[in-house]
């Protein structure tokens, strides 16, 4: 068990493909992080520098308050699932388990010693009965299982996990995360979990960093990246379907979004004057179809069922906006609608084309 | 768009006749028996009797005994070579050469592979420029330096200069192994406490077995054929079999082109065999299931 700090560190490949760009972070003792972004973004290359298989072109890596940054990976106690598994082809589930146990870095195991952990790990993880198959005689799921196994079964300082749960199917992806979640030693360990599933990130982060092009965008809990998403990006980011960003100008007390006819309340903690020109992100969860008189009135364009769910696109005085509903009021295409949304859901970002960042709440904002 | 109206119009299984697919194949088997007729050939004439070897064309009378002429004692005082001995010769050189390649040639391959530094691409080309260079260039100062070192006909001498030959295929060959190799295997290995040098071995080298093996068979059978250097740089003790077949041929006297057909198919199965024996390590697969792309 440790602490991590990455202090500034860069990673350029080539001449010029910048993996990292100067991030900085810190991760408590026994601390669930997650790294979430888009592929490219340099979570892995996060990863690999703190396991030291990347050697990082400036800043520094220190695990329980020791500088590692030149370190041998194997020096540094740490444990890591690949995103491809890597697991020794020729080798049997038990031989790929037994082998962090074997190379005398990670303590000194008797026989005895081996085999007892190697069958505590399958039984946690329900591979008991694959332990003399080799990995091209497993399905996806189990290798991922027995990936997961090399990292369980030494004792680490710190767990590395890159995207462990990207390569399985939906079903089986929400099981594992469940799993992963009630994993004793996942919750006692320093674990760094690598993610592009926002899903995955919210579910299972004490605390979530949000990357792109190889800088971090915010770092917070997953209650502060959802509520308060400190820019454009990090609100996309996160849900499905994206939320919905409307251009607006700010009028006595209200966002007039579109051409005008439609508004919605200014929130309280939002530093805006009259006459800013701002951007409104409302999230199509937090829109509630009511039958009540309401500013946001419009018409279905689209009612698309996804499952559980009903994905309505509504077309509210011109701006096309995306709204989930449970399905229960029978709201059909062609039909006229009215959302509602409260007051604390409303999001307000600076105007202008690409990302732009949060206005007010400057303490919750981006870390760069 | 018209070939793939033509080929839309064709049952499964049907083949497409056309001049240009007909001419195709009639070229093929041309070229197929032209490229055959050599060894056919060869193996006629090694079974011709010395009588009628210039005299006959496809009717003889077959025999077996230009075989055992040549490892017999007799061919050895035809030519002053004992050829059983060059053979044994050859083996030990180019197995030698093989064996010096692989120890040195594995490490550096996986070097290149991994490691991309300045001059990195250069060092290569300069290993690879061994090859382009014809052998004849080199052989004056060689012959020179080997006289004055005492490396001439020796054994030793043999392997160190065979390395010209074997050491870039085999380095070259295996880079583009170990350059096709996931990472991560490797990567795994650092973390599960093992140094780059066991990573290396226990990971990096069981993957490339067909590789290495595709190499050392190329390797041997370059070197098995290489016949400048023991020409220039041997004599009777590291002599080898491509040298010896020669002597057949006579300094002067009369021609066995019998003999040497008979002793050139000797020389050639050393290489068949070996190349059968190692064949299933050439097949890949073994990285199969190991890795998701």
């Amino acid at each position: 068990m440790a602490t991590i700090t990455v202090t500034n560190i860069g990673k350029t490949y080539g001449k010029d493909v910048t993996a990292v760009d100067d991030i900085s972070f810190d991760v408590a003792d026994g601390e669930f992080f997650v790294i979430l972004g888009p592929s490219g973004a340099g979570k892995t290359t996060t990863l690999k520098s703190i396991a030291g298989l990347v050697d990082v072109d400036k800043g520094a890596v220190s695990i329980g308050g020791v500088d590692v940054t030149s370190v041998e990976p194997y020096h540094r106690n740490v444990a890591m699932a690949f995103e491809s598994y890597a697991l020794y082809p020729q080798k049997t589930v038990a031989e790929n388990l037994a082998s962090p146990l074997k190379s005398g870095r990670t303590g000194k195991y008797s026989d005895a010693d081996q085999a007892k952990r190697i069958d505590q790990v399958t039984t946690t993880l329900g591979i008991n009965h694959l332990k003399n198959r080799l990995p091209r005689e497993l399905s996806n799921g189990q290798r991922q299982r027995v990936a997961l196994g090399r990292v369980l079964v030494r004792p680490a300082d710190v767990y590395l996990l890159d995207e462990p749960l990207s390569h399985l199917d939906a079903k089986l992806r929400a099981a594992m995360r469940a799993e992963l979640k009630q994993l004793g030693a996942m919750s006692n360990t320093t674990t760094i979990y690598v993610t592009h599933d926002y899903q995955e990130a919210l579910a299972l982060g004490d605390r979530i960093a949000v990357m792109r092009n190889g800088r971090l965008m915010q770092i917070g809990t997953p209650e502060e990246i959802w509520r308060r998403p400190a820019d454009t990006f990090v609100a996309r980011s996160l849900g499905q379907p994206e939320i919905n960003l409307l251009d607006g100008v700010v009028d006595e007390g209200r966002i007039r979004l579109g051409d005008g006819s439609l508004d919605v309340p200014v929130p309280a903690d939002a530093p805006v004057q009259r006459g800013d020109r701002v951007r409104v992100g409302l999230r199509p969860c937090d829109l509630h179809v009511t039958s009540d008189e309401g500013s946001l009135r419009g018409r279905v364009v689209l009612a698309e069922r996804l499952g559980r769910n009903i994905e309505l696109t509504v077309d509210v005085a011109g701006a096309q906006l995306i709204a989930l509903t449970s399905g229960r009021h029978g709201v059909g295409e062609g039909d006229a609608v009215t959302l509602r949304i409260a007051e604390s859901d409303i999001h307000v970002f600076t105007p202008g084309d690409g990302d732009t960042s949060r206005l007010g709440d400057k303490t919750l904002e981006a870390v760069q | 768009m018209a070939l793939s109206m033509s080929r839309a119009e064709l049952l499964p299984g049907q083949r497409r006749w056309s001049i240009g697919a007909v001419a195709a194949d009639v070229g093929l088997v041309i070229w197929f028996v032209f490229s055959l007729f050599p060894i056919f050939w060869m193996l006629m004439l090694a079974l011709k009797n010395a009588e009628q070897q210039t005299t006959t064309y496809f009717s003889f009378s077959p025999t077996w005994s230009n075989f055992a002429t040549v490892v017999s004692e007799k061919g050895t005082q035809m030519t002053s070579v004992d050829f059983k001995a060059s053979l044994l010769t050859s083996l030990l050189n180019c197995g030698g050469a093989v064996i010096v390649s692989l120890v040195i040639g594995i490490p550096a391959a996986y070097a290149a592979g991994r490691w991309q530094y300045r001059g990195s691409n250069d060092l290569m080309f300069q290993m690879l420029s061994f090859r382009f260079a014809p052998e004849l260039m080199v052989i004056v100062p060689l012959f020179v330096i080997y006289n004055q070192i005492g490396l001439f006909d020796t054994k030793v001498g043999m392997i160190w200069v065979l390395q010209l030959v074997t050491m870039p295929l085999v380095v070259w060959i295996l880079r583009s192994y170990f350059q096709d190799l996931p990472e991560d295997l490797e990567q795994a290995a650092l973390l599960d406490g093992y140094t780059r040098r066991r990573a290396f071995l226990m990971v990096a080298i069981p993957m490339v077995r067909p590789g290495i093996a595709a190499a050392a068979l190329l390797a041997f059978i370059f070197a098995w054929n290489n016949y400048v250097f023991p020409l220039i740089l041997a004599d009777s003790n590291a002599g080898t079999v491509t040298v010896a077949i020669t002597k057949f041929l006579g300094g002067g006297g009369q021609a066995y082109y019998n003999l040497t057909a008979a002793a050139a198919l000797i020389a050639a199965l050393p290489p068949l065999v070996l190349a059968l024996t190692i064949q299933r390590y050439l097949v890949r697969g073994l990285s199969f299931g190991a890795v998701k792309a």
